[in-house]
């Protein structure tokens, strides 16, 4: 009977959960960060000595490869160039009202009450890892900061099942919610309707509409589609761009706070439009 | 071991004991600390070492408070339990608790996801008990070799 009383208090003014943050996950990251900087240490030492023995062979690889890459730096100024253009056409703003910061994966689920597809990273409140936080990596989104004390925190990946996800597919423009199924499981793209035209390897990128993710963020791409035989939607599933069983690095994306910007020569910020309607597939 | 050795000791243990809860994911391996204080029968050390595991383990797990309350609970009466028909420091002894412990980590989990609206995936679930019940053996075992043992089994030096 204490132990429910506890048990509902806490549920109500959650009290023990910001205690047991503060404390326990504070001292855990203090435990880990060190752990994981001498892993590095040990790391960066082993790879130096390798490199120093293969540094030779290297230098002549590494010329070689400098000549292709000036010549391939010439095309990539025109898919940059391309980039631009495509970016306005899809009316997809690059947003600077999102500021990257850096952290450090410390552990992925740890102790016997890591229930959630989780991971610990090394910044906290204090550090800019406040909750809600959305992560990426170069690849794409790797989910959001769950709960944190003053310099760890927990994140709850985009594969777990209480993981929803706004986005819409970056071809066919069709909105749907992108939903976890657990770890090593494929995600769903629930909502979608019938007649959209999906196809596969499409990548879908958050639509922004949650409020908790910047728009355009590259997610997952889609792997099956077909229709679902219980709703009156396309039964998607899709798979994470980003390798999340082997996250070290991660970049956290700091909400600014800072209105969107004005155009030049209009008066109010743009208004959000949506994605263009999708294109309906002919009914058989 | 004077009073700041035994504190030394325990910190390390518990440092160690997260770093070996980073390698092997969902498993508790504090608990080989619980039964070797309970084997002990030094109570005044649990009384400081028991909540600073609870708040470790709360704090770094990602569901809300209680789970290793209940946890801690019933591993306290299994092994009051299973005291009545073995000797407690005995590896078998040991051996039996893990696998009851890993039975408990089963159900207790499985009650406590609803109560927090979280969908329990059994197959998960499972690996996560059978690692329990695999390194709470392994874990006491070495940590029983590395305390002095002047500190093991403090009723059976008087005969």
């Amino acid at each position: 009977m204490l132990f429910l009383g506890m048990y509902s208090w806490n549920q109500t003014t959650h009290t023990l959960d910001d205690f047991a943050t503060d404390t326990g996950l504070e001292l855990g990251g203090a435990v880990l960060s060190p752990v994981r900087a001498l892993e590095d240490a040990v790391r960066t030492l082993w790879t130096r000595y390798a490199d120093l023995v293969a540094v030779r062979e290297e230098n002549e690889v590494l010329k070689t490869e400098v000549a292709q890459l000036e010549a391939q730096l010439l095309t990539v100024r025109e898919d940059l160039a391309e980039l631009r253009r495509l970016r306005v056409l899809l009316q997809v703003p690059i947003d600077k009202n999102w500021r990257p910061l850096a952290a450090r994966v410390l552990s992925g689920q740890i102790g016997p009450n890591a229930v959630l597809n989780s991971i610990t990273i090394n910044r906290g409140y204090a550090t800019g890892g406040r909750p809600g936080t959305p992560l990426v990596s170069s690849k794409g989104l790797i989910g959001r900061i769950l709960k944190a004390s003053a310099h760890s925190a927990s994140v709850m990946l985009m594969t777990d099942p209480g993981s929803h996800i706004a986005v819409y597919t970056q071809q066919s423009r069709a909105l749907g919610v992108l939903r976890g199924a657990g770890a090593a499981k494929r995600l769903a793209l629930d909502f979608v309707p019938r007649d959209t035209l999906v196809s596969i390897g499409e990548v879908i990128v958050t639509s922004g509409l949650d409020g908790v993710y910047p728009k355009g963020l590259p997610t997952a791409r889609v792997v099956t589609v077909e229709p679902s035989n219980y709703t009156e939607f396309l039964a998607i599933t899709a798979e994470p761009l980003v390798d999340l069983q082997h996250l070290e690095e991660v970049l956290l994306l700091e909400h600014t706070g800072a209105a969107p910007e004005v155009e030049e020569g209009v008066m109010a910020p743009r208004e959000f439009v949506g994605p263009p309607k999708p294109e309906k597939r002919a009914r058989k | 071991m004077g009073w700041f050795g035994n504190v030394l000791w325990w910190l390390g243990f518990t440092c160690t004991g997260i770093v070996c809860q980073m390698l092997v994911p969902r498993i508790d391996a504090l608990l080989a600390g619980l039964i070797l204080l309970l084997q002990q029968r030094d109570y005044r050390t649990l009384l400081w070492v028991l909540p600073l595991f609870i708040f470790l383990q709360e704090g770094l797990g990602t569901s809300r408070f209680g789970s290793s309350i209940v946890w801690y609970a019933l591993i306290f009466l299994l092994f009051h339990i299973g005291e009545r028909f073995f000797r407690s420091d005995t590896f078998v002894f040991v051996f039996f608790l893990s696998a009851a412990g890993g039975a408990a980590y089963y159900g207790i989990h499985l009650l406590m996801a609803p109560l927090q609206e979280l969908d329990v995936n059994v197959e998960q679930l499972v690996d996560a008990s059978f690692l329990q019940a695999f390194f709470l053996p392994l874990f006491w075992r070495i940590c029983s070799l590395l305390r002095p043992k002047e500190e093991l089994h403090p009723d059976h030096d008087d005969g």
